[in-house]
């Protein structure tokens, strides 16, 4: 089995129990600072207290890890084209043929991979600490429509579930004795077709179940529903969303000053 | 002394540290033999199951398969020897045609061309699914997809076979079909390890039961033995078929209380009527 | 009573699978009626179309699935093309056959609470509902784990306990009880029962474990070749051992035993339940 179906990691820390709202505003105003700030030293410091909070709310190393894991493809990418490709500014390191990288350029594809990492860890914190439903509803309570809101939260849910389709697949081709492992590289490239192509049909097959298994409970779209457990804001949240409000200002400013 | 064709030394596996599934089983499977295993929802087959393929790794113990531990080998290595019939059919089932279902693992293990074409031909014909050859498995209705899993497995001819759930979603006749077939297949020699809710199936045809509770195998024996402790079966969650309990209830009035088939009861009864009339 | 759930001459195909190829014609013709409160068991080979005729019960076809429909289904005096399968949803509770084919949330306590909060039920309802439902089906310790990393059987408790939290007026069971251990079938059919009692709840129930029927079916019908090929009460329909194992269907053990008794002129039973045969069994023996 693959790591799991879903980001989601139960728990009762007071993270899971913050209103998912404040959660979302946490995200905003993290993607307006992390955007905004051209401070390798900020976006580190981001980094550091997001998982100081993460850890703090009993979400494991391991799960941490495993998520840096999924980044590191496209952070590695981010590190080696960005400076070739903004090769202006002095001093130049390396000067051959066209290639031509600058100490700046450097920092600008650390600052740019920090920083993609920065924007994930924040939808991270949402999404690891909020179910489904707390999410479906914390989309409508800022303001979607249901359905939108449930889409959006299947959508999210689909990466995962993708991942873990992929999981099942190549586990029933490795039980009638698939092994990829024991293949060159090319011929091994060759031989995860077959899981593509199963795995492309059963993506489309998840939608068109859920279609089915929605309208089996009673879903009806445009309809009004009621909540397990209907959203509130706790003086924890409001706490928190004050705490947010203050330092993204301060940030904010101290930006402006300081550009 | 004969083979062993599966062992499992003081197995324990826990999924993602935190759901234990099994606790240090010990067990061994003869070669040849037919051996039930049963045991409450939730109480670690399918994950016994796939202990004994590499599909999981145990995170204490060994898996001995023909005498050789699998700890190195890759899943798809241990197909050769070992094939699997997955739980749910869907997780199983993969291509985007019966017959090329058929055909991977066919192609995995090496079959040429020609004995391939043979081997997939004689399969679709066994299982009654030559009709449904060029079809997506999607659009086949859930025993369908069982028996078209049930049908990529035999086309393998693995020497042992562990089916989980085998029998579920088909009717009679197709259940009959295919128990026959797994028949046949041990008369040639090779080993079933077959997981069940179906007691009725485990009675006529096991050779041996394994029962597993919580995570720990709770008894193993003949299938005479265990079926008829009815306490035993009680505290695993399963009970044994209608005429076993009936031979039971009637244990007072000098039934061994054993009885496994309909056959096997009528005989002991008629017998037992004859020596009362007869006194 | 009147009937509640009925089938007129219900003809379903599904899209033909390749070009040139005949549009497999699945339900042909299938008429049966089923009264308020009723419990009728629906047999039949594997591919007869059971799993059809439920979806046909719950409007998910014609409305959702693709292929052609033709005849009527009326729930409570009301067609089925009436409604939309959201609304007829409510009415009508359909536990898949495949339980995971079914699930929409990621926690088991959602997944139950999804069909609730589509009712639009109070959340003290809500949880009330929910807590009974998982005990019911004994899966209260499974609440925050995921539906889709369960046991074969747990999956099943769930998707059952998911629908019969909503209490629809018509359930409809399609194979429940096949990854369920043989206790966890027992508590399956005691909890259907409570229902039936509780609500009134008419029951569709199709099913290969003959030899539960007994315990909780008043009618048995056997859908064979897009029709239904026999129907009625439970002593009738199993006589008919014969007939049903020619369209590759058996009969509960102890009337197989029954049989066996008559084969040999040892006398005319015809037991369902295995009390019923221990009693006459006994009383041969001298006791
Ligand atoms: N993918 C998974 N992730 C986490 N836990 C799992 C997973 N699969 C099974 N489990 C848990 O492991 C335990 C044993 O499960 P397993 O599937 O082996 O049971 P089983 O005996 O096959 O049951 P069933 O009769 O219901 O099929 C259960 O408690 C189950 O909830
Ligand atoms: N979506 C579909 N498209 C095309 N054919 C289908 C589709 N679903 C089912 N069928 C076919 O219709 C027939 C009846 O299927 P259905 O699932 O209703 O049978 P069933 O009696 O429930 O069988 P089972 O015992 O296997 O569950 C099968 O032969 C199946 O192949
Ligand atoms: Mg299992
Ligand atoms: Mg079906």
């Amino acid at each position: 089995m693959g790591p799991g179906f879903d980001l989601y990691t139960a728990g009762t820390s007071w993270l899971h129990r913050l209103d998912p709202r404040t959660k979302m505003t946490f995200v905003g105003a993290s993607f307006v600072l992390l955007l905004l700030t051209g401070q390798i030293i900020l976006v580190l410091a981001y980094l550091v207290v997001v998982h100081a909070v993460l850890r703090r709310a009993g979400i494991p190393w391991r799960r941490i890890g495993w998520l840096w894991a999924r980044m590191w493809p496209l952070t590695l990418l981010i590190l080696i084209l960005w400076p070739l490709s903004n090769p202006g500014g002095e001093p130049v390191l390396v000067q051959w043929w066209w290639i031509r990288i600058t100490l700046p350029g450097i920092g600008q594809g650390l600052l740019a991979g920090l920083r993609v990492n920065g924007l994930a860890f924040a939808v991270y914190v949402l999404l690891l600490t909020t179910d489904q439903s707390g999410l479906v509803q914390g989309l409508v309570g800022i303001g979607l429509p249901f359905e939108w809101g449930l889409a959006l939260a299947i959508g999210l849910r689909y990466l995962p579930l993708l991942l873990g389709m992929y999981g099942t697949i190549t586990d029933a081709q490795r039980a009638r004795g698939w092994t990829p492992e024991e293949e060159g590289l090319v011929r091994r490239a060759r031989a995860y077709g077959p899981t593509l192509v199963a795995l492309v049909i059963g993506a489309l097959r998840l939608t068109d179940g859920l279609t089915l298994a929605l309208a089996a409970r009673g879903f009806r779209p445009g309809q009004p529903r009621t909540t397990r457990r209907p959203l509130q804001l706790r003086w924890a949240d409001r706490v928190c969303l004050a705490g947010i409000g203050v330092l993204t200002l301060a940030l904010v400013a101290a930006e402006w000053i300081y550009l | 002394m004969a083979e062993c064709a599966i062992e499992l030394e003081k197995c324990s596996y826990t999924y993602d540290g935190q759901v234990r599934a099994l606790r240090n089983v010990s067990c061994t499977i003869e070669a040849g033999s037919w051996v039930a295993l049963v045991g409450q929802n939730g109480s670690g087959k399918s994950t016994l199951a796939k202990l004994c393929n590499g599909l999981l790794r145990p995170q204490e113990g060994r898996v001995r398969i023909n005498g050789a531990d699998i700890r190195d080998r890759p899943v798809g290595s241990v197909a050769r020897e070992v094939g699997y019939l997955f739980q749910n059919p869907d997780h199983q089932i993969f291509a985007p045609t019966v017959r090329e279902e058929i055909a991977f693992g066919l192609r995995n293990l090496g079959f040429p061309g020609e004995e391939r074409e043979q081997r997939l031909r004689s399969t679709l014909e066994a299982f009654d699914l030559t009709a449904y050859a060029d079809r997506p498995p999607a659009v086949l209705g859930f025993g369908l997809r069982r028996q078209v899993t049930v049908a990529s497995l035999f086309a393998c001819g693995s020497p042992i076979l562990i089916l989980d759930e085998a029998t579920q979603g088909l009717d009679w006749q197709r259940s009959q079909g295919l128990l026959d077939r797994l028949q046949e297949r041990q008369d040639v020699g090779h080993t079933i390890l077959f997981i069940t809710h179906d007691m009725r199936l485990v009675a006529e045809r096991a050779n041996r039961v394994m029962v597993l509770h919580q995570g720990e195998l709770l008894a193993e024996g003949p299938v005479r033995k265990i079926l008829s402790r009815p306490h035993l079966l009680a505290r695993a969650s399963v009970s044994p078929p209608p005429v076993t309990h009936l031979s039971q209830l009637l244990r007072p009035w000098g039934m061994k209380g054993d009885s496994l088939t309909v056959e096997d009861f009528y005989l002991e009864y008629v017998a037992l009527l004859a020596e009362r009339e007869g006194v | 009573m009147a009937p509640f759930v009925v089938l007129d001459d219900v003809h379903v195909s599904y899209p033909s699978p390749g070009p040139g190829l005949e549009a497999p014609r699945i339900l042909r013709g299938v008429s049966l009626s089923v009264a308020e409160g009723e419990c009728l068991a629906l047999l039949g080979p594997t591919g007869a179309g059971k799993s059809t005729l439920c979806l046909c019960l719950n409007g998910l076809i014609p409305h959702l699935v693709d292929g052609t429909f033709r005849g009527g289904v009326h729930i409570a005096g009301h067609s089925t093309r009436e409604w939309t399968p959201g609304e007829l949803s409510q009415t009508v509770g359909l536990v898949f056959q495949d339980a995971e084919s079914q699930f929409v949330s990621m926690t088991v306590e959602d997944e139950v609470a999804f069909g609730l909060e589509s009712l639009g039920l109070p959340p003290d309802e809500i949880e009330g509902r929910l807590a009974e439902a998982l005990e019911v089906m004994e899966v209260g310790g499974l609440r925050s784990r995921s539906p889709l990393e369960l046991s074969g059987g747990q999956k099943q408790r769930v998707a059952l306990a998911a629908v019969m939290a909503m209490r629809p007026r018509v359930l409809v069971l399609d194979e429940p009880t096949t990854n369920l251990d043989p206790v966890g079938k027992a508590a399956l059919l005691r909890a259907v029962s409570r229902l039936r009692v509780a609500w009134g709840t008419t029951i569709v129930w199709v099913t290969q474990d003959v030899d539960w029927v007994p315990h909780l079916a008043d009618r048995v019908a056997v859908l064979w070749e897009g029709q239904i090929a026999l129907e009625g009460g439970l002593r009738e329909v199993f006589d008919q051992g014969a007939l049903l194992r020619r369209m590759g269907l058996r009969v509960p053990q102890v009337r197989e035993l029954a049989a066996r008794f008559g084969s040999t002129g040892l006398g005319g039973y015809a037991w369902l339940g295995v009390d019923e045969a221990a009693e006459a069994l006994r009383g041969r023996l001298g006791g």
